[in-house]
């Protein structure tokens, strides 16, 4: 048994923590600020296969088979809901890319099928079916709770004896050629060190400054921050607007009932980059704009009240996908998810902690794909379709 | 049922016309909410809770806690206690939480109204007021705006004399206090005022302040200016006993905007909860509206708020039933009793001291709590201190909070009462102007006088815990808790 040092407490981060835990594993987790408040207690919530590369649409089969089957295993609600992913087309074109990625999704057993706007209002009765050709529809995308999940996750990792520690900030790590030999870290103001045989960076939006500490370049992974906000109406009654609704060619703008009270968020591809890596501040042109698409795709949204209004990060690389992988012989990175940890994260902790654990993972993982040392390389994947 | 006679008060009710609740017509006067019309109605139920069907009714009156949400021309969520009634408005309950109008075409997009000024003032209150008319009078351009369709805020329902100092306006009915104020708003050429309109949101875009607020749930305004007051009062609060969402479980406050200023009576027979001055004026203030008052409990060993009103209302017969409190209402859709018992030394109720009062409507006057929701959001620090009420924003001397150009007063600055607030709105609209360069430094003079006329007001044994409070909320203050 060796120890192994994750950095970053969000759902990457401690749902790996699980994984490495239950392979017997003794893990120590930091998180400089609470459990989940870098990306993931701000997501949209949704989880879907539906992408256009063969590399996500295998793993995220995966991690929604992963997703069904998650309540039972950790033993708690965590608001998972298959309540499906609606794109819909707004031209001809569309429509024959659209067929396009059912057909690749088709192949690696996801049932994803194009429907006409009759189907899709009977599927979202609140839906605005003039401006659309066509949709594609997989039922089997859902949407979960990012709070219920994070704890759920802590929660069973903590009881198979994670030391997992909020409020503690990685200060520096010790290398010695290329192993990490120890994690630096300060708590309450006193910095500790502890020895470690591995090191994960999970931290997202953060993870340049651990690359940084580990003596890489911090640009090798380059992941900048870009602020993307949501809005979210009052509670109302659920079965309204039941999947992720999204016409790509709007902006990607989209709507999904929370899974819990009814209200509906609403998101867009109206982004900043962030100005620094605390700028959360939400922005008028964004709530404009934002309600603006969401009143054409379910006009009866014009009599719902904003409650909310909020920002996170899109942990974006060059190519919108993941660096996962092995950066140093025992330095390993999950990170750069562009808007996708939650969704993708039950597969790739199960992967990561599969990879440090045992050098090998059962996961359909393409490592290749998500080759952390590809954009040195200048190796560019087709950019990830990114959506909530 | 509606009032017509009354020893202070003139209703003067508008064009008659017909509101429709679930299907039946009833009888309404423009210039009433479709709260106060269905009360009158004898209607108290509006919504059942979303999980356990639970019966609601009004609650604050105000537009601030969204008990009394009901589906207004088939769309949910309408706060019916601030929405006016319009002639052939149909209304329903609202079930739980509901369904949006499938019907509806997607909305003509034009540009949001754009509203410029120097200063932008959130509530109409007594600190809102007096914070407009002095930063006008100061040379700020200023709009002020309020959800409720009336100015005044809470002096519209004070039927009472004020005390302090003559120009503090002392002697004279609250009710008469906004009507100057008001007069004196619409004097003034510098000033604008739109009511019915919500402020929804605080964004900061580059050196400007932006309001977002939304006037009669239809027409989003952007309020473009330098400096924001916000001035947006309080909120009544609830304490927990059996049954305390029953119709007929009001905040004092609910109950004097029904009776006096819509004219319609609360019930019959009241229960107040807690002998504050809130408490004791009610008392009085339903006995002048012809409501019977069973008795005021009031969990302390002595009465709250000033002798003189506790006095008055013995004097009229009340009893004020120290020690006591509230253990449950009872009824079916509605309150029918209230159940009070004697309390020990431990706060604990004492078994067979129960007694049964026969009431329609129970009033909780059991303090406020600052309305803070604005200044939270907009990024202001927030303390804890409990002198004030709860959470306040941190400020200096002149009401300008942590984040540069949002200054704050009144009951949303701390729980007060209606002559401080009117002090503090002074001192904020007059620093607002200052601060923007557009008072000149002679109006110094006029914040330090306010500020000595508070200060004195606050040397009372009332005003010092106020006063213990507010060095802990100002900037570089002592700890708080």
């Amino acid at each position: 048994m060796s120890k192994i040092a994750i950095i970053g407490g969000g759902i990457i981060g401690v749902a790996t923590a699980y994984e490495l835990a239950k392979l017997g594993e003794e893990v120590v987790l930091f998180e400089k600020n609470y459990f989940g408040s870098g990306s993931t207690f701000r997501c949209a919530t949704g989880i879907r296969a539906q992408f256009t590369d063969e590399a996500n649409i295998r793993l995220m089969k995966y991690s929604v088979e992963r997703w069904e089957r998650l309540e039972e295993e950790l033993g708690a609600d965590i608001g998972f809901n298959q309540t499906g992913y609606l794109f819909l087309a707004t031209s001809e074109d569309e429509v024959e890319a659209f067929k396009a990625n059912i057909k690749l999704q088709n192949k690696f057993g996801v049932p994803t099928r194009l429907i006409d706007m009759d189907e899709g209002k009977e599927i979202v009765p609140i839906l605005n079916t003039e401006p659309f050709l066509a949709g594609a529809w997989n039922p089997k995308d859902a949407k979960a709770n990012p709070f219920k999940t994070l704890f759920a996750y802590l929660r069973r990792a903590r009881e198979l004896g994670v030391d997992a520690r909020e409020h503690t900030e990685v200060v520096g790590l010790e290398r010695e050629g290329d192993t990490i030999t120890a994690v630096k870290f300060r708590s309450k103001g006193k910095v500790e060190r502890v020895k470690v045989d591995a090191v994960l960076n999970a931290c997202n939006a953060w993870a340049p400054l651990i690359n940084g500490m580990a003596g890489l370049k911090r640009d090798l992974v380059p992941i900048k921050a870009y602020k993307h906000q949501l809005v979210k109406t009052e509670p109302l009654e659920r079965g309204q607007a039941e999947p992720l609704v999204c016409p790509p060619s709007w902006n990607d703008a989209y709507i999904i009932q929370d899974g819990e009270d009814g209200g509906i968020i609403c998101g867009a591809g109206i982004e900043h980059e962030a100005k620094s890596l605390d700028d959360v501040e939400p922005t008028y042109d964004f709530l404009r704009g934002v309600l603006r698409y969401a009143v054409r795709i379910a006009p009866p949204l014009r009599y719902a009240h904003v409650v909310r209004q909020w920002a996170g990060y899109y942990a974006k690389t060059p190519d919108s996908n993941p660096a996962i992988g092995k950066l140093l012989d025992n330095f390993y990175i999950a990170a750069g998810f562009s808007g996708h940890g939650f969704m993708m994260a039950p597969a790739v902790a199960q992967a990561m902690a599969e990879l440090i654990s045992k050098g090998r993972s059962k996961v359909p993982l393409d490592w290749e794909w998500y080759d952390p040392y590809r954009f040195e390389r200048g190796e560019l994947r087709s950019s990830a379709f990114q959506i909530g | 049922m509606r009032l017509n006679e009354h020893p202070v008060l003139r209703f003067e009710r508008g064009r008659e016309v017909t509101i429709y609740f679930e299907g039946q017509p009833i009888k309404a006067y423009e210039g009433e909410t479709i709260a106060t019309a269905l009360h009158a109605a004898g209607i108290r139920v509006l919504n059942y809770s979303p999980n356990k069907k639970r019966p609601r009714g009004l609650f604050c009156a105000i537009g601030k806690c969204s008990s009394c949400l009901m589906v207004v021309n088939g769309i949910p969520n309408v706060r019916s206690c601030i929405t006016l009634v319009e002639d052939g408005m149909r209304i329903e309950r609202q079930h739980g939480r509901s369904r949006l109008p499938t019907k509806a075409k997607p909305p003509e997009f034009k540009d949001a109204k754009v509203v410029k000024a120097d200063i932008i003032v959130i509530g109409g209150g007594p600190a809102g007021l007096m914070a407009a008319i002095h930063a006008s009078r100061a040379g700020a351009k200023v709009v002020l705006i309020d959800e409720n369709p009336r100015l005044g805020g809470q002096l519209v329902k004070q039927t009472h004399k004020f005390f302090g100092k003559r120009e503090q306006f002392a002697g004279v009915r609250g009710v008469e206090i906004a009507k100057i104020l008001e007069k004196e708003l619409r004097k003034s050429e510098n000033a604008e005022v739109f009511l019915e309109t919500s402020a929804v949101g605080i964004f900061q875009e580059g050196e400007e302040k932006l309001v977002l607020a939304v006037r009669k749930e239809r027409e989003l305004i952007e309020f473009r200016g330098r400096a924001v007051i916000v001035a947006t009062g309080a909120m009544e609060r609830m304490i927990p006993f059996e049954n305390n969402d029953l119709p007929g479980v009001y905040g004092a406050g609910a109950i004097q905007t029904l009776m006096n200023t819509y004219g319609v009576k609360p019930g019959d027979r009241v229960l107040i909860v807690g002998a504050g001055n809130v408490g004791l004026i009610l008392a009085y203030q339903l006995i002048q509206a012809g409501v019977e008052v069973k008795a005021i409990v009031e969990a302390m060993p002595k009465v709250g708020g000033y002798f003189v009103h506790a006095a008055k209302v013995r004097r009229l017969g009340v009893p004020i039933l120290t020690r006591h409190t509230i253990l449950r209402a009872e009824g079916r859709e509605k309150v029918e009793r209230a159940v009070v018992a004697q309390l020990d030394e431990n706060w604990m109720p004492i078994t067979g001291t129960e007694k049964t009062f026969e009431v329609d409507v129970i009033a909780l006057a059991v303090g406020l709590r600052p309305s803070i929701e604005l200044l939270h959001q907009a990024g202001c620090q927030i303390k804890f201190v409990r002198e004030l009420g709860g959470h306040v924003a941190v400020r200096d001397g002149w009401m300008e909070t942590t984040v540069r150009g949002i200054f704050v007063a009144g009951d949303s600055a701390g729980i007060e009462e209606a002559t401080t607030a009117m002090l503090e709105g002074k001192i904020a609209g007059i620093a607002a102007a200052l601060r923007l360069g557009i008072a000149d430094e002679s109006w110094v003079e006029e914040i330090e006088k306010a500020q000595r006329d508070l200060d004195e007001f606050r040397s009372g044994p009332f005003g010092r815990r106020v006063a213990e409070g507010i060095r802990k909320a100002l900037l570089g203050g002592v700890a708080g808790e």
